[in-house]
């Protein structure tokens, strides 16, 4: 890869998105007051995750995404053939990347997003498109949506509302549905087992380890999971080691692994101060390689889901087929 | 016709971060128009800052200054430059300006157009390179000049701004002996042909023994003697003020010269003065 | 003694002629740069296009049938207040630096150098961090006033509040020694450069909206920038021009300029405040741009001199130039910051300058 050293960092700022909670209520703002069953006609007027009014004209047949989460949910609900901007970053589903690039390197190309002409924008929350762009955009009138879910019911609900905007409420539905039943499936799973104190390794650089910050989206997905997170601070995500330790994880979760083969339960052994743990000790390190669905809040997350449970709770959980 | 230069009881201080130093004690002095007063003293005693006071950039902690008449503080700024110019001890000169250029700054105060210069002010300025010998430098770029050279520059700067009143602080310090004797000549014409009343800080008392037809020595912050160099600079009041010995010599026409005795063993403090000075 | 008139006036200002040479060549730089500006970018415009649009639209003349809405959109409401935005920062931040090395008679100023970019990089940091922490003034909720956003108010308000702050600090007697103005705007800048680096600790997600100001980017300047930020550059600019006497005068150093009959205090107070405004404005709109305030003016010298009746002119013109110049090579490297550009050039220039200087130097003593 041509850019292996940023793409930690790029990352980093993505996972700092996913794993900082908002200062924001923690509920997120509902969606549209129209039930979802009901067909919804043009012209629209919705409201966004973060509370901006958005109006629609028609349904939209072009539709930029600028975050990787976004891909996926327009492509989970068929309506992928519409895009017409994506972020170097998408990778799912495969075809994605034939679509033209409107994000390089976390920089959205304001240009390149007006000359694909959308009628729909959908940005992320969090900095993560720059309020800085978003409000250009909107002055330059482009319809943009700022989809910012903090939990798996906000995922739904994000969900749910682009599937209002681009006029797929139906396949929307179905995919909420099923993303429910399997939830469900795993917090039945886990409800009476114990809760190992978990600690979920998002990355360690230059001696400074970040995790799941306190109420974050990725700490629900722990709890969700059967665990109990061990958390870092809610803004920087950092957490020091002298707290790391106090805690004491009974289990680690290796995310970086996904993208650093160098990083094992038998390094993380190694480091200095970490043998005390009772993680260590009992030789619960181990490596997820599923970083990318535990830390995308898209369709897939329930995929992340299930693999953090089967990391947490072995016993209970067949191995992914 | 008042005088150039009145002083009362001039009382000018320095503050530091530990205490009040006062320069200057119950000063006066006066000098009329057309005089060349020479101003000596040692190290310390105040010689530049009476320059700056009469120049009007000190502020003053007592007495009266008064320049043409008039009290120095209801004279403005500019209306002060027209009349009052002063030469200054560095010979730096910024870089990139031609000297005619330089030069020409010196039309600062007079100056009534606003982005070129008149025809006043060309001809002050071609006038007072002439004066100052300084007309074959006027193309010259001021930072390739000799110290001599551009002594000679800062001299027609002064002139250009077509003063009455000339201030001179050690112009001599940085000159060989050629050009000591160059300005010392130089402000002789001038006085002769504009009238300039001048006021000039020396160090060398032979100089000024030899130049100068008015000497004032300042000693204790104000001034103990003034008048001609042959009743002023006397090897008693030198001892007095500079704690040297020096011995009179006499040149073949008559012209009289101080020479300082230099002794290992010999130190005398001088009374009148706070400092004391090793030779 | 020669006597006689030279045949070439000896007080003559600055050559008409090169001054015409310097401001007209300065001139069509800056249009060729606008124009390649307006016409580059990282989406493909067909130039005949651009030219449809601009004529249509400015001039009124011939019509856009056949053109986009995208591609009028591209031209004139991303492109063209970019560029311009770009030609007044770069205008702007030349002059200020300018007129800093005149008053504080150090090669080495900049217009940043007594607090501005440290009060301003504050601002906007509180700015882009004070709406993370309370939700009432995130986007949507009310986080612009007049169409300014906070960040750029508090980051002008930042500059200014520094600068005043240090100004208040060095000045004693109704002097302001350039010095004592040097080391106390360093000791305030690193004051507040220190309260920048806390937040960006504290501030998780938005330390890459944060990093992105800092480097200084011309990629959010709307229209409602420029109709705030023109007037003061302008108006700063030909305030400036008005003191070109004082500001060669003070070149002679404070003793001799106050002989001359300036008030040496007052001027550069004034000189010093009217730098800080059009700095702070330009800052408002692009972030901490560098080295555009160092490099320019020393450029414009070695080719015109130190005559600020001709040099501060011709600085704001290939100040301009640089700037756009340099944006339109940001954006088509892919949108890196507009401040990683002029460093990558100024940065090299810079150390040039330094050592000429130090041969120079080593030469005279």
């Amino acid at each position: 890869m041509t850019h292996r050293l940023s793409v930690p960092i790029v990352l980093l700022l993505l996972l700092l998105a996913a794993c900082a909670p908002s200062p924001s209520s923690s509920t997120a703002a509902p969606p549209s007051s129209q039930p979802s069953s009901v067909a919804a006609a043009f012209p629209l007027t919705l409201t966004d995750d973060v509370g901006r009014e958005v109006t629609l004209e028609a349904e939209p047949q072009r539709i930029v995404s600028l975050a990787p989460s976004n891909t996926e949910i327009v492509c989970a609900i068929d309506a992928c053939d519409r895009l017409v901007g994506v972020t170097d970053f998408d990778d799912y589903p495969a075809d994605v990347v034939e679509v033209d690039k409107v994000v390089t390197m976390a920089q959205v190309d304001v240009e390149a997003v007006v000359a694909t002409e959308p009628d729909l924008v959908l940005a992320a929350g969090n900095e993560l498109t720059p309020t800085a762009v978003i409000e250009q955009l909107a002055d330059l009138g482009v319809p943009v949506m700022v989809l910012y879910p903090q939990s798996l019911d906000d995922v739904s609900a994000s969900i749910e509302l682009v599937g209002m905007a681009v006029g797929r409420h139906g396949e929307a539905a179905a995919l909420v549905g099923e993303m429910a039943t399997r939830v469900g499936a795993v917090e039945e799973a886990v409800a009476d087992l114990e809760r190992p104190r978990t600690f979920y390794e998002v990355s360690v650089f230059e001696g400074t380890i970040y995790t799941a910050g306190e109420r974050s989206f990725l700490a629900s997905l722990i709890e969700t999971a059967g665990g109990e997170p061990v958390t870092g601070d809610a803004l920087s995500t950092s957490i020091e080691l002298e707290e790391l330790v106090a805690a004491d994880p009974e289990l680690i979760l290796l995310g970086d692994a996904t993208y650093d083969p160098t990083i094992t339960p038998e390094t993380v052994a190694q480091r200095q101060g970490w043998e005390t743990m009772t993680a260590v000790d009992d030789g619960r390190v181990v490596v997820v390689s599923e970083d990318v669905v535990i830390t995308r809040p898209g369709p897939r997350i329930v995929d992340g889901l299930e693999a953090l449970a089967r990391a947490i709770h072995p016993d209970a959980f067949a191995a992914a087929p | 016709m008042s005088p150039v230069v009145e002083i009362r009881g001039l009382e000018v201080s320095y503050t530091d971060a530990r205490a009040r130093r006062v320069v200057l004690r119950g000063l006066h002095l006066v000098v009329t128009q057309g005089e060349f007063l020479a101003l000596v003293g040692p190290n310390g005693s105040g010689k530049t800052t009476l320059l700056r006071a009469i120049a009007g950039t000190l502020p003053l902690d007592g007495g009266r200054v008064a320049l043409f008449g008039t009290e120095l503080d209801r004279w403005s700024r500019v209306a002060l430059a027209r009349r009052v110019a002063v030469l200054p001890q560095s010979l730096a000169l910024p870089d990139g300006f031609r000297v005619a250029e330089i030069v020409e700054m010196g039309r600062a105060p007079h100056a009534t157009r606003w982005f070129g210069s008149s025809g006043e002010d060309a001809t002050a300025v071609e006038r007072a390179l002439a004066d100052a010998d300084a007309l074959d430098l006027a193309e010259r770029q001021a930072d390739e000049l000799s110290g001599g050279e551009r002594q000679r520059v800062l001299v027609a700067m002064a002139l250009a701004q077509e003063p009455e009143l000339l201030l001179l602080d050690e112009p001599t310090l940085h000159l060989d002996i050629a050009h000591q004797a160059a300005l010392l000549a130089t402000v002789a014409r001038l006085r002769a042909r504009r009238g300039l009343t001048v006021i000039a800080v020396l160090h060398d008392l032979n100089l000024v023994a030899a130049h100068a037809p008015r000497v004032a020595v300042l000693g204790s912050g104000r001034v103990v003697s003034d008048g001609r160099p042959a009743s002023v600079l006397r090897p008693d009041l030198v001892r007095e003020i500079f704690g040297v010995v020096v011995d009179e010599a006499h040149t073949a026409d008559g012209r009289r010269f101080l020479v300082p005795h230099i002794s290992a063993v010999e130190r005398i403090e001088p009374s009148l003065h706070p400092h004391s000075i090793n030779r | 003694m020669r006597a006689g008139v030279a045949p070439r006036p000896i007080v003559r200002g600055p050559a008409l002629t090169r001054a015409a040479l310097v401001l007209g060549g300065g001139g069509a730089m800056l249009f060729v740069a606008l124009i390649a500006g307006i016409g580059l970018g990282s989406v493909a415009i067909a130039p005949d296009d651009v030219l449809r649009v601009l004529g249509h639209r400015l001039l009124g003349i011939g019509a856009t049938a056949g053109v986009g809405d995208s591609i009028e959109t591209i031209v004139l409401d991303l492109r063209l207040p970019r560029v311009l935005g770009a030609m007044l920062v770069g205008a702007g931040l030349a002059c200020a630096g300018t007129v800093f090395q005149a008053v504080l008679r150090n090669p080495l100023a900049d217009p940043y150098i007594i607090g501005t970019a440290a009060g301003a990089s504050l601002g906007a940091t509180i700015g882009i961090v004070l709406p993370l922490l309370l939700p009432g003034l995130a986007i949507g909720a009310g986080s612009a006033w007049l169409g300014l956003g906070i960040v750029q108010g508090l980051a002008f308000v930042g500059g200014v509040g520094a600068v005043l702050l240090v100004l208040t600090i060095a000045r004693s007697g109704g002097r302001l020694p350039s010095v004592t103005l040097l080391l106390t705007g360093y000791a305030v800048s690193s004051l507040l450069a220190a309260g920048v680096a806390l937040l960006m600790v504290a501030s998780g997600r938005a330390l890459a909206a944060i990093f992105s100001w800092l480097m200084g980017s011309l990629a959010a300047v709307g229209w409602v920038d420029l109709v705030i930020a023109a007037p003061v550059v302008f108006g700063v600019f030909f305030l400036l021009l008005a003191r070109w006497r004082t500001l060669n005068l003070l070149l002679l150093g404070d003793g001799p300029a106050a002989h001359l009959g300036l008030d040496v205090g007052r001027e550069k107070l004034g000189l010093t405040l009217l730098a800080t405004l059009v700095t702070s404005a330009a800052v408002a709109i692009s972030g901490t741009i560098g080295f555009v305030g160092l490099v320019v003016p020393h450029l414009v010298r070695l080719a015109v001199g130190p005559d600020h009746r001709l040099l501060l002119p011709a600085s704001a013109v290939f100040g301009a130039s640089l700037l756009v110049t340099a944006d339109l090579g940001a954006r088509l490297a892919g949108g890196i910051p507009v401040g990683v550009v002029t460093a990558f050039v100024g940065a090299p220039f810079f150390l040039w300058l330094l050592r000429r200087s130090r041969r120079v130097s080593e030469s005279l003593s």
